[in-house]
């Protein structure tokens, strides 16, 4: 028995569960000055250029501020920056600081600040790498001035500098902006509105924040990581916790305030207890998803994807990663995120409904020789291992012969790099999950990339998508953004870039005498108060 | 004696090489790559690359391995790969919680375990024998997770006496330092009570049939004083070995009850490590781990020399 099933069993649910209505005073109840969260994952190191883990980004929010940030609406909102002007063929662009922005240091925040942290960020963000290759120069102009020039013009770039994806913008002093991008900072300062408290880190355990009295909030209201980021608490610890019935406990005992990520089986447990809210956490959700090597046989034949894109049923695979609530996940005949202003679902019919007949004679007609399918599953994570489950089961529905390999995330990011045959330690197909603001548009989707070698893993080699991804960067309003993503969608779909196994969402937990606490892409911590 | 503890000292130096190589070689052949798991799941292959090269993890096994070593002799167990602080202060975080989760669970398990055991053999074949061994079963049997679900949910959640979760420093005060490791201490316990409980009772039972077992009864000696005294000391050897080799089933133990109680211990550094393929954390744990092992084995064997005076070095 595994800690999920005895989650699930009666014995289990009802441990927790028993809890639910009853009233006891908190044994360890925090100070109202102090907020106490539970993060997805540890904060295993803390360089958010260095390390593009979500984790790290989000725990880097609050440290580091941006140049920009995204509202609610996917606007780039101005954050650090007062002004920019770009010219009128839309070849330089110039920006102005708000000034008396300091460091936790006490240094002011100056254009060389920013340009040292802009070449780093630049070196490792796919639309940073995009905006180099057009570079001409990229220089300070005076102490809160610089300027950005290119060979051609770039229609996203405020949006490049606003995105929550990572790596964002983070600003860093300039003797450690310099630090190699391929290479870890050991110095955490930032001009966000929380310091890191580096002495009481113990990474794997807790990290945390203390407010930073000189951070200088913007006016307006507070929109995702647009607006006025008001620290409402005098620190915030990130307490670890690797098992989700001891959160869910310490969320109930009040030992904890909230909790990003509960596991869906102990959802109702929490739902029902009359201190706790629950919510929607990120409204972006996520893409589960399978890639299928593009390399070898037999994914390299693309009747055999298409075959497997027939077969698919996307309620399979959600109910398997969040069970029976049915506000949890939507069927997905495409790509992007749903709600966001970009969905299409042009191309997308094949996923619409299951049709095992029709794949069967499409892998008929592959020539598809009965080469096992080599699926590298991570038993580690919830979610791939319920999506390979199911994945096997489809694979075999439609008479293709599984070789299943169970094994830990850390050896399928290796594995899946390998560019070798199957069966010499590569790979047929790996399951995996993109978070849906990383989908909402081509600029940060990695996985939706099909340029052959430079492709991600599966290394799909699709010229159709890429002339579309091509032209989104390109489009200049957003009708022609949204007619490029209807055809990139429908590209995508017909040449199988990779299986989307659904979209789904996840709740956050939180104390009713939290207040303040929204749904976003990241935990933002502004705004948010405890009595 | 003295020369017997140099001459066990020397030897663990090949023991500790030994495991230094092996586990180097083991984490070199192992699937797994740090680099995809820094760069996260949207960077480039050529992210990955650079990162790996960044690591110095594209260099040949053999300079990996001697500069490691050599900086292993100096004192140096390396940086981690992740946080970039020395594997060291790492380990030194860490070990206060699993040694005093580790001391407590001991004290607890010996003070339950031992009389257990001795009563079980003095009443063997009776109801009191029969519970207590069903008790031991029961206890190697359950999961220590759901002990310790169960534990949290009575002694936390319900009566809300102990704390769900966490770790307080012995130098935040005793009894803030206590609370936090009730629960954990008996839940690992449970799996060591087990252990030595049914030991002591099969060695008893042997030692109970002795012939000077009978002269000290047929003296008039109280049965406490035969129990206690005459008995369980020739009894000892077993016992205290058991308690010995239960050190490394503690370790192993450890483990999940740190991660129920999220007790910031030397086991979650080693899951999470591994987990993440932090190789430097890695070895310096594993041969931290072996070097007490090594170090628990030599006191055992010199504490055979206490409760059995026959036994000289």
């Amino acid at each position: 028995m595994d800690r999920r099933t005895f989650l699930k069993s009666a014995t289990g649910a009802g441990m927790v569960a028993a809890t639910g209505g009853l009233a006891m005073p908190a044994l360890a109840q925090s100070s109202s000055k102090t907020l106490r969260f539970v993060p997805q994952a540890n904060l295993a190191n803390f360089d958010p250029i260095w390390g593009t883990q979500y984790v790290v980004r989000n725990a880097a929010a609050l440290v580091w501020d941006t140049l920009y940030g995204v509202d609610s609406k996917f606007q780039p909102q101005r954050q650090m920056v007062e002004a920019e002007e770009m010219s009128s063929d839309g070849l330089t662009w110039t920006f102005k600081l708000r000034s008396g922005l300091k460091f936790h240091d006490g240094t002011p925040v100056t254009s060389k600040d920013v340009v040292a942290s802009l070449v780093r960020w630049s070196a490792r963000d796919p639309m940073g790498l995009m905006i180099r290759a057009i570079q001409v120069s990229l220089e300070p102009v005076d102490e809160l001035t610089w300027k950005w020039v290119l060979k051609e013009p770039y229609p996203k770039m405020l949006l490049a500098l606003a995105k929550n994806n990572s790596p964002c913008t983070f600003i860093m002093p300039e003797r450690i902006a310099k630090t190699d991008p391929f290479t870890q900072i050991t110095e955490y300062v930032g001009s966000g509105p929380m310091k890191f408290l580096r002495s009481d880190w113990v990474p794997g355990a807790k990290a945390v924040f203390e407010k930073f009295a000189d951070y200088k909030p913007r006016s307006e209201k507070a929109d995702w990581l647009s607006g006025g980021k008001n620290i409402l608490v005098d620190r915030i610890e990130w307490v670890i916790m690797p098992d989700p019935a001891t959160a869910a406990a310490a969320l109930q005992n009040g030992e904890v305030d909230w909790w990003e990520t509960p596991l869906a089986d102990l959802v109702p447990v929490l739902k029902g207890h009359k201190d706790i809210n629950v919510d929607i956490g990120d409204p972006l959700g996520n893409i589960g998803a399978f890639r299928m090597n593009h390399l070898h046989p037999p994914f390299n034949n693309l009747k055999v994807r298409q075959a497997v894109l027939t077969a698919l049923n996307q309620e399979d695979y959600m109910r398997a990663v969040v069970g029976d609530d049915d506000k949890l996940w939507k069927p997905l005949p495409g790509f992007f995120t749903p709600g966001t202003p970009l969905y299409t679902e042009e191309g997308g019919d094949i996923l619409k409904k299951r049709n095992v007949a029709e794949a069967k004679k499409l892998l008929a007609e592959s020539g598809y020789k009965g080469e096992p399918v080599i699926c590298v599953v991570a038993q580690d994570m919830a979610a791939t291992k319920s999506m390979g489950d199911v994945t096997a089961e489809l694979l075999k529905s439609i008479g293709m012969k599984v070789d299943f390999v169970a094994t830990d995330w850390g050896t399928v990011g290796a594995r899946r790099a390998q560019k070798t045959p199957p069966d010499q330690g590569g790979w047929s197909m790996f399951h995996t999950w993109h978070a849906g603001a990383d989908c909402v548009n081509p600029a940060s989707y990695t996985a939706i990339r099909a340029n052959g070698d430079k492709a991600w893993f599966g290394w799909p080699n699709v010229p159709a998508v890429e002339t579309e991804v091509t032209n989104w960067f390109k489009a200049k309003d957003l009708a022609e953004e949204k007619a490029v993503m209807g055809r990139l969608n429908k590209a995508a779909v017909e040449n199988v870039v990779f299986a989307p196994t659904g979209f789904y969402l996840s709740y956050q937990a939180w104390r009713k005498n939290v207040t303040g606490v929204v749904s976003g892409p990241l935990p933002f911590f502004w705004d948010v108060k405890k009595a | 004696m003295l020369a017997f503890v140099v001459r066990r000292i020397v030897t663990t130096i090949p023991v500790m090489a030994f495991v230094a190589l092996f586990v180097f070689s083991l984490l070199y052949v192992a699937p797994g790559d740090p680099a995809a798991i820094i760069a996260g799941d949207q960077a480039s292959p050529a992210d990955v690359e650079r990162i790996r090269a960044s690591l110095g993890l594209d260099r040949p096994y053999l300079v990996r391995f001697a500069e490691w070593s050599f900086r292993v002799l100096q004192g140096d167990l390396g940086t981690s790969i992740f946080t970039n602080l020395p594997v060291t202060q790492l380990i030194a975080q860490r070990i206060e919680p699993t040694l005093s989760l580790m001391i407590l669970t001991l004290i607890f398990a010996v003070v339950v375990a031992v009389p257990m055991g001795v009563v079980a053999a003095w009443k063997a074949g009776s109801w009191v024998d029969k519970a207590a061994m069903g008790f031991a079963v029961l206890g190697f049997s359950v999961p220590v997770f759901v002990v310790g679900y169960l534990l949290a949910y009575l002694f936390a959640l319900r009566l809300d006496w102990l704390p769900v979760q966490g770790y307080t420093p012995f130098s935040q005060g005793f009894w803030p330092w206590l609370r936090n490791l009730i629960l954990p201490a008996v839940t690992l316990g449970l799996v060591y009570i087990a252990l030595i409980a049914r030991i002591t009772r099969a060695t008893m039972l042997e030692v109970l049939q002795q012939d000077y077992v009978r002269t000290a009864q047929a003296k008039g000696v109280t049965q406490k004083d035969v129990l206690f005294l005459h008995s369980l000391k020739n009894a000892a050897v077993p016992i205290v070995t058991i308690i010995g080799i239960g050190i490394a089933l503690l370790i192993g133990g450890a483990v999940v009850t740190e991660s129920v109680f999220a007790i910031p211990g030397l086991g979650r550094l080693t899951v999470d490590a591994i987990l993440r393929r932090d190789y430097p954390v890695i070895q310096g744990v594993v041969l931290m781990f072996s070097l007490v092992y090594v170090l628990v084995n030599l006191l055992i064997d010199l504490t055979y020399t206490l409760v059995d005076p026959r036994i000289r070095y």
